[in-house]
């Protein structure tokens, strides 16, 4: 389970599998929330910007056994080893004590992309372009969180700007700590299955920590020892097997987007 | 990198490596600055001179490099591990306290292949003559071989009256077409007069201390051998530098050699004859 | 023209028909720096690099580049150290190699990164875990010296050398050469094996994981071990490249024979460590990570032909090659085995490089290809261009080989 942080939280989600449609509204929130520039048209995506990713996964079956699934891959939230923070040379990408978040300072980012190929999630995006926003569209822009420069990379961070703003409020009201709702990542309040649920795992009373505790979930690459904070759920077994294999040889590409 | 930067930690990693690195900087840094302090110190001793013969002479091929007892056959085969400054030279010292070399005992000829020697002088390995004058001072000169070597020269750039000379440093610089002619100093000492080239001679200079050593000057009977062996040299190296003409066995050597054979490498026989280039 | 500047007693082509070699190689470098202004001023998207691949041509052949530089410092070590007076022939084109071929690579990154003008925060910041911060501070202090290593052999110029503070300097700098040396010796062995370790470490990578001593992976043994068997075999291409053109003898013909020699033996034993390593990695390194091994080359075109390749075609054959005298006497074969050995380290760093990323490390992951954009390639021939036109300037000019002299003279 990793190991609990003596004040402080460790957030983490559980995302349910069998409820996940593919309609990727959680790439779409995620990307209104967090300023991420829209690509320009030659953009495809393994250049395009996006913290999370929908994958179209398939069983291989033939019809009629033949299934789909849809994994949203966003950036697992290692452990205190988290590879990306090992190999940083400038100390950029770092374990929140507070909150177990793996956090990126964009200003300090040299943009050397070593952190992406040491994600074996994938997780990492890198800005190859200029950020820029067709006239007009400025106006969709959240005040709440720094676009980032050309030539450095960035990963989902649990919309920390919505971390800061409830515990400001939290603050104002008198209270250290968050109750419940009132932190949330936009990928999780933008979902209509609710499929992704969000909170504190260290905490038994949460729906995530009970779920991580009751057997079902599961994680990516657990063999990698990398220790996430993003467990998945499942009752489909072939999803659950493919889901735990390390290499898989895979037919088809990956949703778009 | 260093304590007090934000994010600085005192654990073993960080002092490890920032430890070795700091360190290896400072040897980089130490070691140069150490090369700048000892150059600057040889530069005010004013060393450049000896360092550069040191480096040129080097450069010289064996042949050119020849002991002055090897033309006498005195010794067999011997190349000059001192910059031909045989004031320090061992084998040297022997022979001249054994009293029987070629230089004492054979008197000093008039010419040899061709070549002028003038009477009362001793010389240089750099073709330079000195004469020890009544006063305490020498008469530097350029011998016939060199002259003819070089041709009537353009120009020649003397030092000051008053300038301090080493030996194997530079004294003057003869011009000839494109090409300038360094000439090596025979002698330790001070300038106290100058010539020129339509003089016959071109410095007069007065030791510093005591008398002119001149133990490292050819002279008495091993002069001609060395001529004769400069001659062989400069016949290879003009055959090796052109095709076609060189001198022919028993003719004269003519006035100008320059002029003569415009399409050798002078650059480099001026170097390997008069070392000085 | 320009003869009083070239070495005395050296012959150099005149002044017009240098000029005509040095021109194809300045348009090369124009182009190229075009090339590089545009990833610059236009960002990396003018690469064909993305997130999956985020490492792409410019790394692999700065790994390359950095492996065959190792001449130099390897050089310098068993002249200084060892005192092996038979490579003061080539010391002076090794240290120029070695120059040019690290300031390339550094100014290659200088353009791969996606900030340039950040790059002293890695000093500044430094985070001592990674192999990355590690390479850094080696590359620029080796850097440092390989500069100081080059100045005595500027200053030998002969036109510099009569600035009389100028020879005093070059005298005692050369003085304290071993001490360089020494340091250049340190620093590369370093920098060698992290590049190494870079990939060694990425648990995510069970392709590229290696299991090691301590905190080094094998393949920062692996790599020192290529990169010093492969610098003297590029000394000895660079040599023979630079005798044909220039249509001299420069050394000694025993000279390319023990760096022959050296590189062959140093090549055996890292072809045994290698295959060591491998049997390892494909026993038990691997399997223990949860992938078996021929699950990797299952994708087209890296089937295990590339293993074959790298450990036999371009390390065991060559090796035996450069071991065996009578090959070894034959210029032709010594040539071939030389280059063999210098792709078989540019086949190490390719794999571990581009198959590495090519792989999938999810299990709905696909196999990815990629190939350089011309913007990329441009910037990669820009610095040989350089190369060409520096060695070219300092063969010139600078009386790179000792020997030039007496075997011109013969």
């Amino acid at each position: 389970m990793g190991s609990k942080q003596k004040n402080g939280s460790r957030f983490g989600m559980v995302i349910d599998l069998d409820r996940c449609t593919g309609c990727g509204s959680c790439m779409v929130a995620c990307a209104v929330e967090n300023n991420i520039p829209p690509g320009p048209l030659d953009a495809n995506e393994r250049t395009g910007n996006t913290w999370i990713r929908v994958q179209k996964v398939d069983s291989g079956l033939p019809f009629p056994q033949a299934q789909t699934a849809f994994v949203p891959v966003t950036c697992q939230q290692c452990g205190d080893h988290a590879p990306c923070v090992a190999v940083c040379p400038q100390n950029a990408v770092e374990v929140d004590p507070e909150t177990g978040v793996v956090g990126q300072i964009p200003e300090r980012c040299l943009g050397c992309r070593y952190c992406m190929t040491a994600c074996p999630y994938h997780a990492r995006s890198f800005n190859w372009w200029d950020p820029t926003w067709p006239a007009g569209m400025e106006q969709t822009l959240n005040p709440d969180v720094s676009p980032r420069m050309r030539g450095v990379a960035e990963k989902c961070n649990f919309c920390h700007g919505r971390y800061h703003a409830a515990k400001a409020k939290a603050a104002l009201e008198g209270r250290r700590e968050l109750r419940g709702e009132e932190y949330v990542p936009a990928c999780v309040e933008a979902c209509p299955a609710g499929a992704i649920r969000f909170g504190d795992l260290s905490d038994e009373t949460t729906a995530v920590g009970q779920a991580i505790r009751d057997g079902s979930a599961f994680r990516l690459l657990e063999s990698v020892r990398t220790d996430p904070k993003i467990y998945y759920r499942t009752e489909r077994p072939w999803l659950r097997q493919l889901a735990g294999k390390r290499l898989g040889k895979q037919e088809k590409e990956s949703v778009r987007g | 990198m260093f304590p007090g930067v934000f994010g600085f930690e005192w654990t073993a990693g960080n002092l490890i490596f920032l430890g070795i690195f700091n360190s290896v900087i400072c040897l980089v840094l130490g070691a140069i600055a150490v090369a700048i302090v000892r150059g600057a110190r040889d530069f005010a001793n004013g060393k450049q001179d000896e360092l550069r013969w040191d480096d040129d002479f080097e450069e010289l091929p064996p042949t050119a490099r020849a002991c002055r007892h090897a033309f006498t056959g005195e010794i067999k085969h011997r190349v000059c591990p001192n910059g031909f400054d045989c004031r320090e030279c061992t084998p040297h010292s022997r022979l001249l306290e054994r009293g029987d070399c070629v230089a004492d005992l054979r008197a000093q000829e008039r010419s040899a292949s061709g070549f002028e020697i003038e009477a009362e002088c001793m010389y240089h390995r750099g073709h330079t003559w000195v004469r020890e004058e009544g006063d305490g001072t020498v008469t530097v000169g350029l011998d016939d071989f060199a002259s003819r070597l070089v041709g009537p020269p353009d120009d020649a750039e003397l030092p000051a009256v008053g300038s301090r000379l080493v030996v194997n440093g530079s004294a003057w610089n003869l011009k000839r077409g494109s090409a300038t002619i360094r000439i090596l100093c025979p002698v330790d000492g001070e300038v106290v007069a100058t010539g020129g080239a339509g003089q016959g001679w071109y410095l007069r200079i007065r030791p510093l201390n005591g008398a002119m050593d001149t133990r490292h000057l050819l002279r008495g009977g091993e002069v001609s051998a060395w001529i004769a062996n400069e001659m062989e040299r400069l016949q290879l190296a003009l055959s090796n530098s052109q095709l076609g003409a060189s001198l022919a066995d028993g003719g004269l050597p003519v006035q100008d050699f320059t002029a003569a054979n415009p399409e050798a490498d002078w650059d480099s026989i001026y170097a390997e004859f008069l070392f000085g280039a | 023209m320009d003869r009083q500047l070239i070495p005395r007693g050296l012959k150099r082509s005149p002044l017009w028909k240098f000029s005509l070699w040095i021109l194809p190689w300045c348009a090369l470098l124009a182009v190229g720096i075009y090339a590089i202004f545009l990833c610059l001023a236009r960002g990396l998207n003018q690469t064909n690099m993305d997130n999956r691949f985020a490492f792409g041509l410019w790394i692999y052949l700065d790994l390359t580049v950095i492996a065959l530089g190792a001449g130099a410092f390897f050089t310098g070590f068993l002249l200084y150290i060892l005192k092996r007076k038979e490579l003061k022939a080539v010391i002076n084109s090794a240290v120029v190699l070695g120059f040019i071929c690290y300031s390339g690579a550094v100014a290659v990154l200088m353009v791969d990164v996606g900030q340039p003008l950040r790059a002293w925060f890695t000093f500044w910041h430094p985070n001592v875990h990674s192999m990355l911060t590690e390479v850094t501070f080696c590359i620029t202090c080796y850097l440092t010296v390989l500069f100081v290593e080059y100045l005595p052999i500027l200053l030998k110029n002969r036109k510099l050398r009569m600035i009389p503070s100028f020879l005093v300097f070059e005298f005692e700098l050369h003085k304290v050469m071993y001490v360089l040396a020494g340091v250049g010796t340190f620093l590369s062995f370093f920098h060698q094996g992290s590049l190494g370790g870079l990939y060694g470490v990425l648990r995510g990578r069970p392709f590229a994981y290696r299991e090691g001593i301590a905190i080094w992976p094998s393949t920062f043994f692996l790599f020192i071990l290529s990169a010093i068997a492969a610098g003297p075999s590029f000394i000895l291409l660079t040599t023979t490249v630079v005798q044909k053109i220039s249509g001299k003898t420069l050394v000694k013909r025993e000279v390319l024979g023990y760096l022959g020699k050296i590189s062959g033996s140093l090549l055996i034993v890292y072809v045994l460590m290698k295959s060591i390593d491998t049997l390892v990695w494909l026993n038990s390194t691997s399997p223990a990570e949860g992938v078996q091994p021929f699950e990797f080359y299952m994708w087209n075109p890296f089937g295990t032909w590339i293993l074959f390749a790298e450990i036999v075609l371009l390390g065991l054959v060559p090796g035996l090659m450069l071991l065996t005298s009578t090959i070894r006497n034959r210029t032709g074969w010594l040539i071939t085995a030389a280059l063999l050995t210098c792709g078989g380290v540019a086949l190490n760093r390719f794999v571990l490089t581009i198959q590495t990323l090519a792989l999938p490390t999810l299990p709905f992951d696909e196999f990815l290809s990629y190939l350089p954009s011309w913007q990329e390639v441009a910037a990669f021939l820009a610095v040989l261009a350089y190369g060409v036109l520096f060695y070219s300037l300092s063969f010139r000019y600078l009386p790179l080989f000792p020997q030039e002299r007496e075997l011109a003279h013969s």
